[in-house]
């Protein structure tokens, strides 16, 4: 039990953030998406003992996630149906207030802004990838698109982002 | 075009999709545009630099979502469970055969992240002190002095005044244990401590005194000194009034620190790792911490200036200055005899002044108040501080 609690407390520390940033951008607030977060991590608990059936935990969770997200916004707008297309996600990032962390750099503020510039979708796609540590699957399963969109949109990303962190000024040219 | 197939590659690679066809491919395509390739290495190291995640704001979350699940009347490892296994004994008080949960999620623990070997360093070290605990134990044995062995404990809120067979004077402080043999013949006098004790060593130069502690042994030949060692502080204080004394770290085998009057070497108790949950604030402060530091002692600026606060408990004083609110807590709970529980986790980091001597707890709490904003509940001999 005690080694049960070690291993499920780390998991928690681990997921937590991302998946309360996931839950925030369906419910729209964070005190909404960290309730979720916690009513999933507790029926995780509740239902340990069938865990070994699910090959990918990671998933699952934010699977569950979605599910209970995607309940709690049709209670709040009162609809009946919602797909995951009409709500715009958009993850807001995981990062640490800069301002606290002294990140201020140039580079820094350069990336964020061409984040910021992305489209909602692509911006999603990103956040599941690098900051969630999402694969390609796992994103397409998730927001139940394709594999071949989540690839398209990375590689729109990374292009428009890796630009933004170049050395040489633009203008300089 | 082929450009475009760069990012896509290069968005494979990073989220370990690519095959080896692909990465060579992309290796390829860099070496024929090569202006690339310093954004692409810029932006590989941005993409793998991870999250920063605050992790004092999840001990919160964290305490906060195992009282959600108390509250629900769910089976978990309570946070009272936490201040037991902080005392370094196992009492588990519930019982499952839920191993492959454990399983699965070291399984997923190791794919996702390096947390696991966090985890595993906890246990390990925790298995460690236990052991030198054992050790010390032994060694009083083999020493031969174990005969006629006698044991002072003190309770939390008292303190004790008593000579021991040598004519060396000892004064326990609250919530500590002593144990000494019976120093007859030509053996070193020898004594195990834990919690507090000021010392005044009769001088004997052919038989030094020493004391062990679970961390430290201080040897002596004569001389007036503190050394408090709670298992449950953050450090491990030797603190020198008078002639000289030499300080053996244990998890530093043939280093000797030798102390002159007036200064004291603070060692870091690695404990407040495996307690976290407990003690947030000071996990965190410890990182930026020496581990061995010698020190010079400190005078109040409020009170008497010609005692060190070190030692201020002999006057039956509770003094702290420039103290963390968590520290203070648990010199509150030895002396007052009550358990300090922190719901609002920021507060631990809140420092405090004080000086008291008669006050009541609750006049004590007040007084505190006045300069730091906070509340208490006092529930028995829990005080909530929130």
């Amino acid at each position: 039990m005690y080694e049960d609690e070690a291993a499920y407390r780390e998991l928690f520390f681990l997921l937590f953030n991302p998946l309360t940033h996931f839950a925030t951008s369906i419910v729209q607030s964070k005190e909404t998406a960290e309730e979720i977060v916690s009513d999933v991590f507790i029926q995780l608990w509740k239902n340990r003992s069938g865990i070994d059936q699910i090959a990918d935990l990671k998933l699952y969770i934010y699977i569950s996630v979605r599910n209970l997200s995607v309940q709690k916004y049709k209670q709040q707008h009162k609809k009946k149906t919602v797909s995951l297309d009409m709500l715009e996600l958009d993850i807001p990032t995981t990062d640490q207030d800069p301002e606290k962390l002294m990140l201020f750099s140039e580079t820094y503020i350069r990336v964020q802004q061409a984040i910021e510039l992305l489209p909602t979708r692509a911006r999603l796609i990103f956040r599941l990838a690098k900051e969630h540590r999402m694969r390609y699957k796992d994103i397409a399963a998730l927001l139940h698109i394709s594999v071949k969109t989540v690839d398209n949109q990375l590689a729109i990303a990374v292009k428009k982002i890796a630009s933004a962190v170049q050395f040489r000024s633009p203008k300089k040219k | 075009m082929m450009k475009d197939k760069i990012w896509h590659l290069l968005s494979r690679k990073l989220t370990n999709e690519a095959s080896e066809e692909e990465i060579q491919e992309l290796e390829q395509l860099l070496s024929e545009n090569p202006q690339l390739r310093e954004d692409i290495v810029r932006f590989t190291s941005f993409w793998e630099r991870d999250p920063v995640t605050d992790r004092e704001y999840l001990e919160a979350t964290y305490y906060l979502h195992c009282s959600r699940m108390e509250k629900q009347g769910i089976d978990f490892p309570s946070t009272d469970d936490h201040a037991v296994t902080e005392e370094g004994s196992f009492t588990v008080k519930h019982r499952f055969s839920a191993k492959l949960f454990l399983g699965s999620v070291v399984v997923l623990l190791i794919i996702v992240s390096g947390a696991m070997v966090y985890f595993q360093d906890k246990v390990k070290e925790k298995q460690f002190i236990s052991g030198e605990n054992v050790s010390d134990q032994q060694e009083v044995a083999k020493n031969g002095w174990s005969e006629g062995k006698k044991t002072v404990i003190t309770k939390n809120g008292q303190n004790e005044k008593f000579k021991l067979p040598d004519g060396t004077q000892v004064w326990l402080n609250a919530g500590s244990r002593i144990e000494y043999g019976s120093m007859k013949g030509n053996g070193n006098r020898e004594v195990v401590l834990t919690g507090e004790a000021f010392f005044d060593v009769v001088k004997d130069a052919k038989r030094p005194f020493i004391i062990h502690t679970a961390k430290v042994d201080v040897r002596v030949l004569g001389t007036k000194f503190n050394l408090k060692a709670y298992p449950q502080d953050k450090t491990i204080e030797t603190s020198l009034v008078q002639g000289s004394v030499e300080v053996f770290v244990k998890d530093r085998p043939g280093e000797k620190f030798l102390l002159k009057p007036n200064q004291k070497l603070v060692l870091l108790n690695n404990n407040d790792e495996q307690v976290s949950l407990q003690e947030p604030v000071s996990a965190r402060n410890s990182a930026n911490l020496p581990i061995i530091a010698i020190k010079r002692l400190s005078y109040s600026k409020l009170g008497d200036s010609t005692i060190p606060l070190e030692t201020s408990w002999l006057q039956k004083k509770l003094l702290f200055e420039n103290e963390a609110f968590s520290e203070v807590a648990r010199k509150m709970e030895r002396w007052y005899d009550v358990e300090i529980h922190f719901m609002n986790q920021y507060l631990r980091d809140e420092v405090l002044n004080g000086d008291f001597r008669n006050e009541s707890l609750n006049q004590a709490l007040d007084a505190l108040r006045f300069t730091t904003d906070f509340n208490y509940k006092i529930e028995g001999r829990k005080i909530i501080i929130y």
